[in-house]
Order: structure tokens, then C-alpha cells, then sequence
């Protein structure tokens, strides 16, 4: 559904985007993450034909976008990363002025304001003024002017910034909505544990170039990061720290007040080994569980944070 | 020991405990605005010219050397009386700018509320505000002040003189700049501030004296052109010690006048005065800055809440009902949501209703004095007329135009709408029939000045149609031009900036320029034809020759052939003065200006994708 060959944008000495190849599969909910200043904001800008590529070409829905500007605008959705608002418009003005804007005929443009605004949860605020509402009931504005014309792609940029934990709770459930609908969702953000709940794939973009894209469970082999286990033991845990530690396939043991935090290679069966390692030095085994691998590790250990 | 002592004394004198380190933040910002000194540069660059103009525009400097040294003393005269009123227009429309939007950034920005929560206080916020931008005018003003006092060497002119206008124009700035910063708390727009602004100056500046001309018998344009019946009148004179521009001309008609000051004048007076008006607009700012702050940390978003509370029940319900009410979006959406607001807006109209009836009364007013004064009978009071509604529309096309595109880039709705499926001709079309239907109030006193006069039998019918082909061009050019100037720069203020600088450069210091380099080639040939056929494209110059020729009971009569257009430096153009070679010559301007705003709205229409944020 959105495709990107060699997209590259060069403004002056500086390369925002450096020949990113991207692919995002129709229904999907793409993750986009970078530090600040990765190039991610300026994808989107050229996506949503707001910026000419200098090289490379990006397409959605079959469409170049730098060809079928006009099309491509039918087909997409864009929430920039600043909410734009005309102050003085209504909330109910302001989605029909878009629906206006998207040529949705008049007679059936209340039905689908109505619609949207029942969608995003607005329907008490429709004769609020825009500049009135919270940042949070912007931000659902916001999504309710995205969708305001059904389109097959929708593209966020930082959708729950500086929102709250109830709306941005509210915000997840609404792309959780949008996915069922069957809309394809290229999402960034800096709130990784939330891209972590929702998305099917990841990319992680630093310097205009892509470091990593797939989903987050092949982030780990991929990338050879190392997996964890926790191991509890009902006491000794010195004994089992230095049993485990003279084992060639651990990497590193970490102590904990409860557990021992041993990371390995991926691909070794670990969980065996430590069981009998443990079970023949007559030590009590509590538990030996995996420890799941945090998107914020894999942005940490891909990035080194160095804004252009 | 000492230097304890001395500190509090030092900081009192730095006058932080009255501007607060806003004061600092905000020469710290100015200081990195490349703009800011290309501001500086082309205000220098102005000012040459205009001396430059003063300095040959004198005849006199033809002749014997002893002839020359002789009338050295009329020549800095004129200069030093060029630049000063240079320097006085000037200022205050740069001040007006600068502040237009010095308050409502803040609270667009929502720092207003936050300031509010250091020890800030509403005072230093305002003043702090004001005087760093009037410390960019100041330099402005300071840059001239060496010309000044070199000028003066060659005699004619007093210390006196320099100094007082120096005062005048910077308590005129002060006051000018205090009215554009109390209407930026409430107007987020800047170039709702600047109408505003130049609304209330106006009134002041102009209708106040007619006003007082009515009073005393006298015509408007013998208190500005010929002072000496104002210095005459003693009363009239205190009288317009509360009126900046009445001020500046009779301090001027004193400087060139031989018999000098007369009693009642005293300038310092006219400065006590705009000073303290200044405070008291700044008083009532320093109030409702602490409101407006007060509410925005409160989260309450309504900045009207409040006035709305207090009007009477039957008025509120009335109020709410056109608040609550949703207005569906007909015809062409861009021009939908630019023709839905008015040109000058207020909670519930009700500022619209007081300046419309405002203007019209003070219109009749103007009417009725000129009546009285049998001014209608003559041409050039026509010409007066026509003059200011034409300027007033272009200052309301080219504010109104510059803005249509930047105030929606600083509130970030720019993106949102070039995402939609409008394709940019639409929103092109969409903004310049906007820009037109806002300024419709200012082109319709025009046209109806001009029917009525025609009815009633002072103007002659042909003006409808030879003004409505200047006008037209002027539209098309300006709304064009406009939008291109909005679609490079991200700030309103600056593209208002920009826009009257080009506007000005274009249609006043080019034909100066050129008049200059026509005068050196000996006023002849091809330099004189082209100055001639360049001079023409002004509008002004274009009102000015058909209102000469149409205007007042003598012209209105006349048969078309039998009317006489004098333009100036055409003598190649065969029977240009007459009517069909003019209005054929006028449409060809016509088609020329609109032909340019044509391709500068195409070239804003490229622009649109650039620079979008």
C-alpha cells in the first residue's frame, strides 16, 4: 500500500532522508520511529505530497506521488505533528469545510461529520469553537478531519504527543478501531511502548536511513540482540550466579533483589541447560521465565540519538 | 561599599523594573532577524532617494555659483523638511507593524499564561513589549539624525526645528505603537490589528481635524497645505496641539515661515499629550494582558467569556444563539471560510455596526463642510475623495492579500488544507476572491461616491468607468502580487513589511529615480516618454489625471470631447489628451497590472508546497 524506492531529500549540505526503501502492506499499522531530526517528518511530508523527493520515488496505493499529487490526496489522511486550527470555525464547520474541500457532495456531508464526530467521540463538542477545545479533544478533531473523506491510508505524525495517559489510552483504542476498519496506518512517535501495543511492523530511521524494518519480534535475531530469561531460585542465589556464570553460552548474568537476569545468544536452548545446571547443585528452582525485549532497547541499541 | 550603593541606582536607571528581561528576550531575538536589517537597509536606502529627490527637485541650483551658495539655505530646507516627514509617516507605520502582533503571539503560543507565573508582572510584559520594538524605530529614526545635523550647515533651518520634530514623530510612534499593541491582546490576526490600527489613526488624524476645520469655517486642506490660517487662529492652533499630523505641519509651516513662532504653539505641549494618551492605552493594556493571562492559566480558552457575562440576559441569549449557531458550508469551500468572517471582527458584530455607521456619519460630516465651503463645486475636492478610498482599498487589498496565506501558516492549518483534494488553483481562486469580497465595503464608497456625484451632477459619468479600469487593475495586481509575497514568508508581520516596502519602491521611488535621471538627460527624448509612460502606471497618478478632468460642476457638464486629460510627459501618445486615446491607455494598464497579477498568483501557486511551515 505505501511504498518507498531510493527516496531521497536533500535540503542544501544536509540529507533529511537518504535513500530509504520502505514497504507497508495494506491493513498494517507501520510504526515510524527516530530520534528527533531522523528524517521522519520529512517522509511523511513527501508521502503526503507536502515535499518533492530530490531522488527516489514514493508510492501509495499504486499511485507516484509525485505524479498524482491530486489522486494520491483522495487516498490518504494526514495529522500533521502541530495541530492546525482555525480559530473562530466550529467544530462542526470545521469537519464539513473539509468535507467540502474533499468534494464530498453537500447532501451527504452532515450524515458523515455526524458520523466521524460519533467515531472520535465529539458529538457534545460540535458547536464548541476549535481553539477552545483541550489538546487532547484536539488531537481527536484532528483524527475526525483524517477521516473525514474514508481514506485507505492514514499517515500520523505524533498523533499522542503531549497528550495525557487517558487520551492517549483513547487514541490507541480509536487506531485499534481504524485497523478493524481496515485502514493502513503509517504512525510516529516517541511513545515506543505504545507503537509497541498496536503496531504490526516497525521502522527505525536515523541519519535519513533506514536501520531496521519488521516486525518487533524479528527485531531480536535480526539484529543479534541478546534474549533474557529471569531465573528465580528459592535461596543460594550466589551459588547460582556463579554456576551460571561459568556456562559458555551466557553472556552476562545481572543480580536482581528476586531473580537473575541472564542474557544469551539467540537460538541456544538456554531454558534446559540452567534447569539442570541449577537442579544438580541441589538448588530450588522457582521459575525460569523469558523476559520480553522492549521496543525501547531496540531504538536504544539501533540509535545513537545524533540529531543532524 | 560604593559600588552597593550604586547598584540599586544602576539598575533603576537600566529600567529593568519596568520592562523585565522581556525586554532582553526580545533584543535577543530582533538581534538574529536578518529581516530586521534588511528593514534597516531599505529604510536607509528610502531615505537617500527621497533626499536625494528633495535635493535636486530644487531649481534653483541651476545658475552662477554665487546664485547657488545663495539658495543653499532653501535647499537643506527642503531636505531636512523631506526627511523629516519621511522619518514621521514612516515610524508610525513601522510601529504599528512591529507591534501588531506582540501580544497575541504570546497568547497564541500560550506563554502569555506562563509569563504570568514568573515574577513577571502585566507592566513589564507591555512595556517590555513596547520599548523593544520602539528601540528599533529609534534607530531608525538615530540613523538620520547625522543628515539632519550636516544638512543644517547650510543654514535655514534651527536646532529647534530638528528636535521638535524628532519629539513629535517619536511620541507620534510611541502612540501609534501603543494603539496596534492594546489591540493585539484581543486580535490574533496582525492584519486585523493593522486595519484596526490604521482605522483609529485615521479617525484622529484626519476626521478630527475636519472636524475642527468644520468648527471654524476652514477647508480641510488649508490646515495642511497652508498653516498660516491655522497660525492665524490661535484657538484652532491650541486645538490641534492633541493632533500629531496638525502638530508636525504647523511646526513646518514655522521653520520655512520668516516671522517664526507664534504664541500659542508649543511643542512640547503636543509630546505631554501623546505621552500621556500613550499611558493611558497602555494602563488599559497592562489590564487586560493580566485578564487575558489570568484566564489562559486558567485553561479558560474563551477570551470573551467574561464580556459575554455581562451584557443583559436578552443580549446574551441573542449572542449565544448567533455563537451556537452552525453555519453550513455553501459554494467553494476556501472562499467559504475566507468570506465568512468580516473585515473587522467583534463578539457579535456589534464593532462592525459602530464603525460602520462611524464612517458613514463621519463622511457626511466631511460632505457637509465641504458643502457649506462650496468644495463639492470643485474638482480637486473630488480628487481628494477618490484618492482616499483608492488608497484606503490598496492598503486593505495588500494587508488583507499578504495575509491569507501566512496567518494560516503561523496557526499550522497551511499543511492540513494542501493535503486535501482542493488542487491549488482552487485554493488560489478560493483566497483572491476572499481578499476581494473582504475589501467590497472600501471599492463600493468608492463606486457609490461616484454614482452619487454623477447623479447629483459634480462628476462627470465618464469617471465610473475610466476609475472602475484603474480600480480593477489594481485589484488584480495587488491580490496577485499578495499572495506570492504570502506564500514565501512565514510571518504576516514581515510579509506586510515587505508588501508596502515593494509597493512604495515601485510606484514612489522608481518614478523619483527616474524623474531624477530624466532631469539629468536634459528632460528630453526617449528618457522623458518612458519617465512619462512609467509615472503613468502609479494609480494615483491615474485617479489624479481623470479626477482633474472629470471632477467638479465645470467638468461635469462638458461633452466627451470637450474633456481634457493632461498627463505628464506623454507628448509622443497623439491626442492623449482626450477621452478614447486616455480610457485606451488606461484599459492597456489595465491589462498590464492584471497581466502581472496573473503571473504572480501563478508564481504563488508554485510556491505553495515550498517553505510550508
Amino acid at each position: 500500500m505505501i511504498e518507498t524506492k531510493h527516496l531521497t531529500k536533500v535540503f542544501g549540505n544536509l540529507t533529511a532522508v537518504d535513500d530509504l526503501n520502505l514497504f507497508i502492506k495494506q491493513g498494517d499499522i507501520f510504526g515510524f520511529i527516530g530520534p528527533n531530526g531522523a528524517g521522519k517528518t520529512t517522509t511523511m511530508r513527501i508521502l503526503v505530497t507536502l515535499m518533492e523527493p530530490t531522488r527516489g520515488h514514493a508510492i501509495i496505493d499504486g499511485l507516484d506521488v509525485s505524479r498524482n499529487g491530486q489522486k494520491v490526496r483522495r487516498v490518504i489522511g494526514y495529522m500533521p505533528d502541530f495541530m492546525g486550527v482555525y480559530d473562530d470555525l466550529k467544530v462542526f464547520e470545521y469537519l464539513e469545510f473539509f468535507a467540502a474541500a474533499f468534494s464530498i457532495e453537500r447532501s451527504k456531508r452532515k450524515s458523515i461529520v455526524e458520523g466521524v464526530l460519533e467515531l472520535t467521540d465529539l458529538q457534545s463538542k460540535k458547536a464548541a469553537t476549535v481553539d477552545s477545545l483541550s489538546r487532547g479533544m484536539q488531537q481527536r478533531l484532528g483524527l475526525a478531519r483524517v477521516l473525514i473523506h474514508d481514506p485507505k491510508v492514514l499517515i500520523l505524525d505524533e498523533p499522542a504527543s503531549g497528550l495525557d495517559p487517558r487520551a492517549r489510552i483513547e487514541i490507541r483504542e480509536l487506531l485499534r478501531e481504524l485497523k478493524r476498519m481496515g485502514k493502513t496506518i503509517m504512525i510516529s512517535s516517541h511513545i515506543l511502548s505504545e507503537l509497541e501495543e498496536i503496531c504490526d511492523h516497525v521502522g527505525i530511521i536515523e541519519h535519513g536511513q533506514l536501520v531496521y524494518s519488521g516486525t518487533i519480534e524479528e527485531i531480536r535475531p535480526r539484529l543479534g540482540i541478546h534474549t533474557k530469561v529471569r531465573v528465580q531460585v528459592a535461596d543460594n542465589q550466589e551459588k547460582a550466579i556463579e554456576l551460571l556464570s561459568a556456562l559458555p553460552q551466557i553472556h552476562q548474568v545481572q543480580t536482581n533483589k528476586n531473580y537473575i537476569s541472564i542474557s544469551f545468544k539467540e537460538g541456544e536452548n538456554i531454558d534446559g541447560l540452567i534447569a539442570r545446571t541449577l537442579v544438580n547443585a541441589n538448588l530450588d528452582v522457582i521459575a525460569i521465565q523469558p523476559e520480553q525485549i522492549k521496543l525501547d532497547d531496540a531504538f536504544l541499541q539501533l540509535t545513537k540519538g545524533i540529531v543532524h | 561599599m560604593a559600588s552597593l550603593s550604586i547598584k540599586p541606582v544602576f539598575n533603576f536607571f537600566r529600567f529593568f523594573w519596568l520592562t523585565g528581561p522581556l525586554f532582553d528576550k526580545e533584543l535577543r531575538i530582533s538581534s538574529r532577524r536578518r529581516l530586521n536589517y534588511y528593514l534597516r537597509f531599505a529604510y536607509v536606502i528610502l531615505l537617500i532617494i527621497f533626499v536625494g529627490a528633495a535635493w535636486l527637485s530644487v531649481e534653483h541650483l541651476r545658475g552662477s555659483i554665487v546664485y547657488q551658495k545663495s539658495r543653499l539655505a532653501e535647499i537643506g530646507q527642503s531636505i531636512v523638511m523631506t526627511i523629516v516627514l519621511f522619518q514621521f509617516f514612516a515610524a508610525q507605520i513601522i510601529a504599528v507593524i512591529l507591534l501588531s502582533n506582540s501580544i497575541s503571539d504570546e497568547i497564541y503560543h500560550r506563554t502569555l499564561g506562563v509569563l504570568m507565573t514568573t515574577p513577571i508582572n502585566s507592566l513589564q510584559i507591555v512595556i517590555g513589549k513596547l520599548f523593544s520594538k520602539l528601540l528599533q524605530i529609534l534607530i531608525l529614526l538615530a540613523i538620520s539624525l547625522p543628515i539632519l545635523a550636516i544638512v543644517r550647515v547650510f543654514g535655514g533651518v534651527s536646532w529647534d526645528y530638528i528636535i521638535s520634530s524628532f519629539f513629535i514623530t517619536l511620541t507620534a510612534a510611541v502612540f501609534a505603537g501603543s494603539i496596534s499593541l492594546a489591540f493585539s491582546i484581543k486580535n490574533i490576526h496582525a492584519y486585523v490589528v493593522i486595519i484596526k490600527s490604521v482605522f483609529i489613526l485615521g479617525v484622529i488624524y484626519i476626521i478630527m481635524p475636519i472636524i475642527i476645520a468644520a468648527f471654524f469655517g476652514y477647508q480641510l486642506i488649508n490646515i495642511f497645505i497652508y498653516g498660516s490660517h491655522v497660525v492665524n487662529s490661535p484657538l484652532l492652533t491650541a486645538l490641534l496641539h492633541f493632533n500629531p499630523v496638525g502638530i508636525m505641519s504647523i511646526n513646518t509651516f514655522i521653520m520655512l515661515s520668516p516671522s517664526g513662532a507664534t504664541t500659542f504653539y508649543f511643542w512640547p505641549v503636543h509630546c505631554i499629550i501623546m505621552l500621556i494618551a500613550s499611558a493611558l492605552i497602555l494602563a488599559f493594556s497592562v489590564k487586560v494582558v493580566r485578564r487575558v493571562a489570568l484566564r489562559q492559566i486558567l485553561g479558560e480558552l474563551d477570551l470573551f467569556s467574561k464580556v459575554r457575562l455581562s451584557l443583559s440576559k436578552d443580549k446574551r441569549n441573542k449572542l449565544n444563539e448567533y455563537i451556537g449557531s452552525i453555519r453550513d458550508v455553501t459554494g467553494p469551500p476556501v472562499f467559504w471560510k475566507e468570506a465568512r468572517k468580516p473585515l473587522i471582527q467583534g463578539i457579535d458584530r456589534t464593532n462592525n455596526k459602530i464603525g460602520l455607521a462611524a464612517t458613514i456619519i463621519t463622511l457626511l460630516i466631511t460632505y457637509y463642510v465641504c458643502y457649506i465651503n462650496k468644495g463639492l463645486d470643485e474638482g480637486y475636492v473630488h480628487l481628494l475623495y477618490v484618492g482616499m478610498f483608492v488608497v484606503i482599498g490598496i492598503i486593505f487589498n495588500i494587508v488583507l492579500s499578504v495575509s491569507c496565506i501566512t496567518s494560516e501558516k503561523e496557526s499550522f492549518a497551511w499543511p492540513i488544507l494542501l493535503t486535501t483534494s482542493l488542487d491549488d488553483w482552487h485554493i488560489m481562486l478560493g483566497k483572491a476572491l476572499g481578499v476581494f469580497y473582504k475589501c467590497l465595503p472600501v471599492w463600493l464608497l468608492l463606486e457609490s461616491h461616484l454614482i452619487a456625484f454623477i447623479i447629483i451632477g459634480y462628476i462627470h459619468p465618464i469617471a465610473f468607468l475610466q476609475i472602475s479600469i484603474v480600480v480593477t487593475g489594481v485589484i488584480v495586481f495587488l491580490t496577485g502580487f499578495g499572495i506570492y509575497i504570502s506564500s514565501l514568508c512565514k510571518k504576516t508581520t514581515w510579509a506586510i513589511i515587505i508588501s508596502f516596502v515593494s509597493i512604495l519602491f515601485m510606484w514612489l521611488f522608481v518614478p523619483i529615480i527616474l524623474g531624477i535621471a530624466t532631469s539629468f538627460a536634459g528632460n528630453k527624448g526617449f528618457y522623458r516618454t518612458f519617465f512619462g509612460l512609467y509615472y503613468s502606471l502609479n494609480p494615483i497618478v491615474q485617479i489624479g489625471v481623470v479626477m482633474e478632468a472629470v471632477g467638479g460642476i465645470e467638468n461635469s457638464n462638458l461633452s466627451l470631447s470637450d474633456l481634457r486629460y493632461n498627463w505628464i510627459n506623454l507628448y509622443n501618445f497623439e491626442n492623449i489628451g482626450k477621452v478614447f486615446p486616455t480610457t485606451k491607455l488606461l484599459m492597456s494598464i489595465m491589462f498590464f497590472y492584471s497581466s502581472f497579477g496573473a503571473f504572480f498568483a501563478w508564481l504563488a501557486k508554485r510556491r505553495f508546497r515550498k517553505n510550508i511551515i
